[in-house]
């Protein structure tokens, strides 16, 4: 049941993905809606899919870093949604689709039919790190993604090849929502850093066993928190704003979930 | 005579030329035109897109060198720009000439096909020939006739529905770098026409805030009227420009009003918050180094009209009805022109039968006893009677000169008439059987 739904999200999601594909290409804004419709209707079904994961059994093994994509990938689609009601994104859903489907996609590769789904710890610390720290992810990967459209957006105006009617976001909301998404994903990442660092001095006996995950993470937070400043207390143009948001999640995906998929 | 066009636009000429020849008021300059005895007639349309003169001569060799000329006197010795002028400048001569003018006028040749603002230029421009007395009876004809083609082609076809004006473009433009247009402040500096249409059109969208700065102050009041805005002088400019989201420039001078100096102050100031700048000013009045500033877009005419030819494919498919339109339009006024070809002859054919009638009247009255009606009535009675003959003939003739080959015709007609000869004295013009031949008959 699990899987299955979890496959219809996955579907969904690459319904959403094709849909802004082509409102993109054909400038039709109708395509984009439809888009959007989908992806908060695959965001329900993969709620439902980790409702029953959680349900069903003890909790999921979200610590296993193909969960965790898929967990990211649902907050992040969530993340989005709820911007939608601040600002004007609905174009960006031509970013947020395709990676909520690789999420997903990711997830599927190594979900096992019956999954076994068994404790990683009897203590809630494991998984407010994960929770926490997979929002924080996924939201500064928002923010990441909105500065890439953002300065996709912004080359095409410069070179003077606007799209009109393509139905793409306007460069200030796509700011707007790069600001947002930092703004509440960089304390969502923050929190997870710090019950991180709770979970392996309950394991450990100290803060950090500086492995190559601990590390990274702290030098994310540290970039992160660089840019948080230069973006809300230095007021950084727009365009930098984009570019720190987009190097930064690269730099994060790099150092965070990339070490940890090598390990 | 022939009718000969010069000119350049956005196709054939870059915007660094077009803005060199861009004229104010074209009316002196026609004036000087036509005061070469090559130029009979001549109209100037100046736009942002294009620099034509329409004239119509009896020497198009002589007309066309004059022509080119004063293309090159207008570039004020300016080698670079001299150079590029030959290519820039397309010639068209009679029917080509009559098709491009109603093209134009329809705004089949604009870069935003179907626009609906060069017809008013057109206009202006026709006005301006017309007022300072350089615009005669054929190029009269033929500006009504396009004015004529270009309601038609509005009414009969689709091109303007919907038509994605440069202002349109402008304000859609505007929605692709803010969220919210009605929110944003628009300064217009200047007060060209086109910033005059993008600044409705801006308004049409909801900005509520609008300002006004120009040189002249009685200006700048009378738009922020019209439109609701505030008025300013220029040297408010670097307060204005912080304050502003959306400048639009359309003002003249020498050099660009807005360049980065001007802009940096304002961009601190605005804290990273993006200028959408719409330079319609021919010549330019942003200058283009200002797109190395991050948050400043800046469009140009050139630029606006490129994005908005991208959106009008529906439209061209409605070109090839307009074209037809015009074809139409042209082959009538062809036909009206050639067929001035007859007039010389016929006005010859008139004049040497009007003279005939003139003294065989005056002879015959002169030897009756006449009263003053008898006298009007035979007068009314030999009019009627040259002009009934003269009918059939002189239409024949008219219509012959519409086509090539009529040529024939008029001159077949000439020589018959002897229309050439010098007029025959009273005695040598009366036929044979005439009572003034017969000795007898005295």
């Amino acid at each position: 049941m699990v899987f299955a739904l979890h496959t219809l999200t996955g579907a969904l999601y690459l319904v959403a993905c094709l849909a802004s594909g082509a409102g993109l290409a054909l400038g039709n804004a109708r395509a984009t809606r439809f888009a959007v419709a989908a992806l908060a209707l695959g965001a329900l079904f993969h709620g439902i899919t980790f409702s029953l994961l959680h349900t069903a059994t003890a909790p999921p093994p979200l610590t296993d870093p193909t969960w965790a994509a898929s967990l990211m990938a649902w907050i992040g689609t969530l993340a989005y949604l709820a911007l939608l009601r601040r600002t004007k994104v609905s174009g960006l859903v031509v970013l947020v689709a395709p990676m909520a489907f690789l999420g997903v996609f990711l997830a599927s590769l190594r979900i096992p039919a019956d999954p076994a789904l068994t404790p990683i710890d009897n203590s809630s610390v494991p998984h407010a790190h994960v929770v926490l720290a997979s929002a924080g992810f996924a939201l500064l990967g928002l923010a990441g993604l909105a500065g890439a459209l953002f300065l996709a957006e912004h080359r095409r105006l410069k070179r003077r090849q606007a799209l009109l009617g393509a139905g793409l976001p306007s460069l200030e909301s796509l700011d707007r929502a790069g600001a947002v998404a930092l703004a509440v994903g960089f304390p969502l990442w923050t929190l997870g850093v710090v019950t991180g660092a709770m979970w392996v001095h309950a394991a450990h006996g100290a803060a950090t066993t500086g492995s190559a995950h601990e590390i990274g993470a702290l030098l994310a937070w540290c970039v992160y928190l660089l840019l948080v400043l230069q973006r809300f207390a230095a007021h950084q143009g727009a365009r930098r704003c984009a570019i720190s948001a987009l190097a930064g999640f690269a730099l994060l995906s790099v150092w965070v979930v990339g070490v940890e998929m090598l390990a | 005579v022939k009718l000969l066009l010069l000119g350049m636009n956005h196709r054939s000429a870059p915007l660094d030329l077009r803005e060199r020849l861009a004229v104010d008021d074209p009316g002196p300059l026609v004036q000087k035109l036509v005061a070469c005895e090559d130029i009979d007639e001549a109209v100037l349309l100046s736009t942002c897109n294009r620099v034509e003169v329409v004239a119509l001569t009896r020497h198009p060799d002589a007309a066309r060198l004059r022509l080119r000329s004063f293309f090159r006197r207008e570039l004020g010795g300016d080698s670079q720009l001299e150079r590029g002028l030959d290519e820039a400048l397309y010639e068209y001569r009679d029917a080509e000439a009559m098709r491009h003018v109603m093209r134009v006028a329809s705004a089949l040749d604009s870069m935003v096909v179907g626009e609906p603002q060069i017809l008013g230029q057109t206009k202006e421009a026709y006005r301006a020939a017309v007022e300072c007395g350089a615009c005669g009876p054929i190029l009269d004809r033929l500006f009504q006739r396009a004015f004529a083609t270009a309601k038609r082609v509005r009414t009969d076809t689709r091109i303007a529905e919907g038509s994605l004006s440069v202002a349109r473009v402008a304000v859609s433009l505007a929605h692709q770098i803010f969220e919210d247009v009605s929110g944003k402040r628009v300064l217009l500096i200047g007060a060209g026409e086109m910033a005059e249409l993008a600044l409705g059109a801006l308004r049409e969208a909801g900005v509520a805030s609008l300002a006004v700065a120009n040189r002249s102050a009685e200006r700048a009041a009378q738009l922020a009227v019209a439109y609701g805005a505030t008025a300013h002088g220029l040297d408010e400019l670097p307060r204005l420009l912080a304050e502003s989201d959306v400048v639009l420039t359309s003002i003249g001078g020498e050099r660009p009003i807005l360049q980065i100096d001007t802009l940096e102050p304002a961009l601190r100031a605005r804290r990273g918050r993006p200028i959408f700048v719409i330079d319609i000013g021919v010549p330019r009045n942003a200058d283009p180094a200002i797109d190395r500033l991050d948050d400043v877009y800046r469009y140009d005419i050139d630029a606006l009209a490129a994005v908005a030819s991208g959106n009008a494919e529906e439209r061209r498919r409605e070109q090839a009805r307009a074209e037809a339109i015009v074809a139409e339009e042209q082959q009538r006024f062809e036909g009206w022109f050639a067929a001035l070809r007859a007039v010389p002859t016929i006005r010859d054919l008139r004049g040497r039968v009007e003279a005939i009638r003139a003294r065989e009247l005056e002879r015959a009255l002169s030897r009756l006893a006449t009263d003053e009606s008898t006298r009007e009535a035979v007068d009314a009675f030999s009019r009627a009677l040259v002009n009934k003959i003269l009918h059939a003939p002189l239409s024949r003739l008219r219509r012959e000169a519409e086509r090539e080959e009529g040529m024939a015709y008029l001159e077949v007609a000439r020589l018959l008439f002897g229309l050439d000869d010098a007029e025959p004295d009273a005695d040598a013009a009366a036929p044979p059987d005439s009572p003034d031949s017969d000795p007898e008959a005295r």
